[in-house]
């Protein structure tokens, strides 16, 4: 019996580092990548993207999708904290992987890359559709660009597009200026309107199209201008992070390394701005920007340091949170100026921007308002390209006793019914 | 490139070699210290005798390159245990490393024979499969084309080692080995052929660009020892340089040495050496009189024998049509080194062609020697500037179809016309294409964009006829797909192709649309996305407006009337005072004086506790006290007045 004892122990401490070593929201970054491919080629044809993640410290398991061995849990628990499906024309998964396991693992908090290419499968196209972004239905169209094509000796059907409409977000592409145009070679996709969580992240020109480039056009294209996207983000309610393409090239090393000249301009780079762009842009997929944390709630009457529990009209309170960023191996302080707290019953009646200390440490302090209730402290943070903030804590709040009457049982009773007719009315007045 | 090597950790000696074997077939200088290194390492393992095999083979390998000082008492003690070793052999991986061991070392020492070369060709070939796959061990079931290229390797070193010469017809009993391997190649859809080795459990699958490597290499090297000719039709080794030439630039170290490596053995083998046809530029402007510009060179860019470069046909892609030109040669131009047709043959406008050339040698001989593929098709695009002319825009009235207004459109600028039409009438877009040699011009997007001022965009499909491209656009029937939605309309027009050097996106103007007002059940337009900038950001700030402070009189009225509530107090002590209070009849006995002072302290007390509710204490805290002060009260009260009774009775009594 002992015996085991002494395997189980052993076990268990050589199994420790692993367990340990799942995503947490205290280290939110991904370490275990699960790398699917249709084609072992591609390691080899796209080894500077897989380079530049594994010098940042991830822990790449390539697969090939039809692996039987494939599995993203085991015994309830995951075995990886990001997956990236580079197999555009997988008509099913080996193992125990499908559309509902890929979409619950998102659902979980975990970070997904799909890129996708000329005759993408239906099964890349749901997984894309569940994700909020959809693919040109026609399976052989392309997108073409007849102004804003890549200069090539050889490849003259413009199906090579050269971009370099970026979003405009520091945290997403880095704050570092993406100089030299994007090259794309796939298809496009465009977002669903009504579905808030997905940006684009590279737009199609004006003048491009989706179409296939070998057939005459007889019906409008189904997708043009900026409508097309060619790279998108999406971030889930749950921060899970969802980078979606529909150029499996465009992570090449041929495109990496690429000199690129946009058509009509006379400038020549060097090099494509590929590396730059998806290498930052899989610093903000992996968590290492724009996760934000709050911590140290506290409030408390101007001039005292303890929380109080309830508050009196004309008291001056003071309100703090900490919120700090992942940086991809610790938390910075956060430094912005829109963050701005909400007092709160029903509908706001104090809404203030916090001032911050540059240390991470924001505050603001106010009068209290002249109504009784019980408020809260609300802040709901929502900045393009973080992970949102939703913070409230509940106080008392009771009059006065400045103002002249007691707190007796009487003026309870009509503070109460006053309360109720405000609320009744400010109801009515959201409805 | 070099980038792969950087981190390659030089403490292993087969990852040494192939770096230096790159290095070494693409002419890059290396680093004094990397060979520092190599040779370092390389003598360390010939010089140990406790290095395996592997680790020797790879030592002999680098050092054929670096060429380090080795003394002739190691080279001994190699050779005697090589020698062992090729004895010892039972695997086909043992054979290899110590057969290619002793060919190495009698590459740079000479004197080195098989005794019994005859014996260990037989039991090498004892690993042979019938379906010209070989097998790594006697007791391993599986074969693989990666083990019949280490075999052939391993072979092609025993007959160059043998001495006296081995039995011909022993050697060209593999030739049908050979072909029958062919048989199981492979082929990717552009032509280019590779062996590939079914996943097989237990042993780590290669992949297709290492086994291919090693069959290359394997064929060559026995190819070179064979005085027959290999019976290997040319084209499938045509077949297998465009497989490692298409396959780009490898990422990993291990990839890109079996590429230029195999690439190597190619370029100077026995079998056939495959010269291949390429074209700088795919896409040649008829405006700018581009020439055509074919170049010939072997897999690794060295120059190709005499030869003549043929232009077979040019063909409209997407038609079966006869070819647009005669067949021609092209005029080799010793400059550049390249076969050129100057200008364009007049028959090619703008458009997408294939093009066909074929490689004729100029002595038969070389025949033997290169392979061409044959007919090589190779997509051409034709592009120029395509004129644009009779641009104009027009308002027409539906019935008669008389012009209500007709605006020229310059599309080539800047245009910005401004229409305004109901929905009785139509929009007529029309513009003229023609190509540089005057023919008709048909592009691939020639779109009219209508785009409403809530961002509903509508796109057409401009019609041709000939030359003349025309859209009518007629409202009426329009309306539902437009929504009902009055307003200012964009309009862009997009014309486009791939061979049109001036395709253009231009925004003509606007056309300002009177539809009718929607009846209940029409569609509404379709939602917009909202721009991702403005849905976040930072919210107005709200500030509590405070209620006024109630209106209060002055200071000095309040405290008047604070002087007015004192006055009844004032006729109190004033009316006791006349009607003659006093203290008389106060107790002078101790025990009774002491209950009586008690029980004017306790109402004393009750009085305080009043004040004490009117400014901090609530109602639970005043009755729990009072409820202890009243009974005090009411005891004292009673032993009080108790005794006032007494005293009264006794006084009456007496």
């Amino acid at each position: 019996m002992g015996k085991f004892w002494v395997i189980f122990v052993a076990s268990i401490s050589i199994l420790l580092p692993f367990l340990c070593n799942s995503f947490s929201p205290e280290t939110p970054t991904d370490r275990r990548v699960l790398v699917l491919l249709d084609d072992l080629a591609v390691k080899s044809s796209h080894s500077s993207y897989f380079n530049s993640l594994k010098l940042r410290g991830f822990d790449l398991d390539f697969k090939l999708t039809d692996d039987p061995k494939i599995a993203l849990q085991r015994y309830g628990q995951y075995l990886y904290d990001a997956l990236i499906l580079f197999c555009p024309s997988v008509e099913r998964f080996g193992g125990s992987v499908d559309v509902a396991a890929i979409i619950n693992f998102v659902d979980s908090g975990h970070d997904l890359i799909i890129a996708a290419d000329v005759n993408a499968s239906d099964l890349i196209r749901e997984i894309a559709t569940e994700c909020g972004v959809d693919f040109d239905e026609d399976p052989s169209a392309m997108v073409i660009d007849h102004t804003g094509y890549a200069v090539s000796e050889t490849e003259g059907d413009h199906t090579l597009i050269a971009s370099d409409d970026f979003i405009k977000s520091d945290v997403i592409i880095g704050s570092k200026k993406i100089e030299a145009p994007v090259l794309f070679q796939g298809i496009g996709h465009s977002l669903n309107p009504v579905n808030s969580l997905v940006l684009k992240v590279l737009s199609a020109s004006p003048s491009a199209y989706s179409a296939n480039p070998l057939s005459k056009l007889s019906t409008p294209p189904s997708l043009t201008g900026s409508a097309i996207s060619l790279v998108s983000v999406v971030q889930a309610r749950n921060n899970a992070r969802i980078l979606i393409t529909g150029s499996l090239s465009m992570f090449s090393n041929r495109f990496f390394r690429s000199g690129v000249q946009k058509s009509g301009s006379s400038t020549k780079y060097e090099k494509s701005g590929n590396e730059q762009f998806l290498t930052e842009l899989s610093k903000w997929i992996f968590h290492e920007r724009g996760h934000l944390k709050a911590v140290n709630v506290k409030h408390h009457k101007v001039g005292e340091t303890d929380e109080s529990a309830l508050y009196r009209i004309n008291d001056e309170l003071e309100y703090s949170v900490e919120i700090y960023e992942w940086s991809g191996t610790s938390w910075e302080p956060y430094v912005t100026d829109d963050v701005q707290v909400q007092f709160y019953m029903m509908s706001p009646y104090v809404l203030k921007t916090l001032s911050n200390d540059k240390k991470g440490l924001y505050s603001a302090s106010f009068k209290v308002p002249d109504v009784y209730g019980v408020f809260q402290f609300k802040v709901e943070y929502q900045k393009l390209g973080y992970t949102s903030l939703s913070l409230s804590k509940q106080v008392s709040y009771f009059v006065s006793h400045d103002s002249g009457y007691n707190f007796s049982f009487e003026t309870s009773l009509t503070s109460y019914l006053e309360e109720t007719c405000n609320r009744n009315r400010s109801s009515q007045k959201s409805v | 490139m070099l980038i792969l090597f950087d981190v390659i950790d030089l403490t292993s000696l087969e990852e040494t070699y192939e770096a230096l074997r790159t290095f070494d077939v693409l002419g890059i200088e290396k680093k004094p210290d990397v060979t520092a290194t190599a040779c370092r390492l390389v003598s360390e393992t010939v010089g140990s005798s406790s290095s395996t095999l592997k680790d020797l083979f790879y030592a002999l390998k680098a050092n054929s390159i670096v060429k380090c000082k080795i003394n002739d008492k190691a080279y001994q003690g190699i050779i005697t245990r090589l020698n062992a070793a090729v004895d010892g052999a039972s695997s086909l991986p043992d054979f290899y490393y110590s057969v290619g061991g002793l060919l190495l070392v009698k590459g740079s020492k000479g004197d080195v024979h098989l005794a019994d070369a005859d014996g260990i060709f037989r039991s090498v070939k004892a690993f042979r499969q019938s379906d010209g796959r070989w097998r790594f061990s006697s007791n391993s079931p599986e074969s693989s084309a990666f083990a019949a290229g280490i075999a052939l390797e391993t072979l092609a070193g025993v007959v160059s080692l043998a001495s006296p010469e081995l039995d011909q017809s022993l050697i060209s009993t593999l030739n049908s080995d050979i072909s029958k391997l062919f048989d199981s190649i492979e082929k990717y859809d552009d032509g280019a052929l590779y062996f590939d080795d079914k996943l097989v459990d237990g042993h780590d699958h290669q992949g297709p660009l290492a086994t291919t490597s090693s069959v290359v290499r394997g064929l060559t090297a026995f190819a070179a020892v064979t005085d027959e000719r290999l019976n290997i039709p040319s084209n499938k080794i045509f077949g297998l340089a465009n497989f490692f030439l298409g396959i780009g630039v490898p990422g990993d170290a291990k990839d890109l040495f079996n590429q230029i490596d195999s690439l190597a053995c190619l370029e100077s083998n026995r079998v056939s050496i495959p010269l291949i046809l390429s074209l700088p530029s795919t896409v040649l402007s008829v405006t700018k009189e581009d020439s055509l510009q074919v170049n010939v060179n072997t897999v690794l860019g060295s120059n190709a024998p005499p030869l003549t470069v043929k232009l077979v046909g040019v063909f409209t892609s997407g038609s079966k049509a006869a070819s647009l030109v005669e067949s021609q040669e092209l005029v080799f131009d010793d400059g550049t080194g390249m076969y050129n047709l100057n200008n364009l043959p007049k028959s090619i406008d703008v458009g997408s062609y294939t093009f066909v050339f074929e490689i004729v040698l100029h002595e038969p001989e070389h025949e033997k020697i290169y392979v061409t593929g044959g007919q090589k098709k190779v997509p051409i695009f034709a592009s120029g500037l395509i004129k644009i002319e009779n641009a104009e825009i027009a308002v027409l009235d539906s019935d008669l179809g008389s012009i209500e207004t007709q605006k020229k459109l310059d599309l080539a600028g800047q245009n910005a016309v401004s229409l305004s039409a109901n929905h009785l009438q139509k929009l007529r877009v029309s513009f003229k294409l023609t190509t540089p040699h005057g023919l008709a011009f048909k592009p691939h997007q020639a779109l009219l964009k209508l785009r409403h001022e809530s961002k509903v965009e509508h796109i057409f499909v401009v019609g041709n006829s000939g030359k003349q491209f025309e859209i009518v656009l007629n409202f009426l029937g329009l309306v539902e797909k437009f929504f009902y939605l009055s307003g200012r309309y964009d309009i862009e027009l997009a014309v486009g192709d791939a061979v049109m050097e001036n395709s253009l996106l231009r925004a003509i103007g606007h056309i300002e649309l009177d539809l009718p007002e929607p009846p209940e059940k029409a569609t509404r337009p379709p939602p917009q996305p909202v721009d991702p900038y403005s849905r976040y950001g930072p919210k107005a700030e709200i500030t509590h407006i405070f209620r006024a402070p109630e209106k209060r009189p002055p200071k000095e009225l309040s405290l008047a009337f604070l002087g007015l509530t004192f006055l009844p107090l004032l006729g109190f002590l004033i009316g006791l005072l006349r009607l003659g209070v006093n203290l008389k009849n106060f107790p002078s006995n101790t025990v009774p004086a002491t209950f009586a002072t008690l029980f004017h302290v306790s109402i004393g007390a009750v009085l305080s506790l009043y004040v004490l509710f009117w400014l901090k204490l609530d109602i639970f805290q005043t009755l729990k006290l009072l409820g202890f002060l009243g009974v005090i009260l009411v005891l004292v009260g009673h032993r009080v007045l108790s005794y006032l009774a007494a005293t009264s009775a006794k006084l009456k009594s007496a």
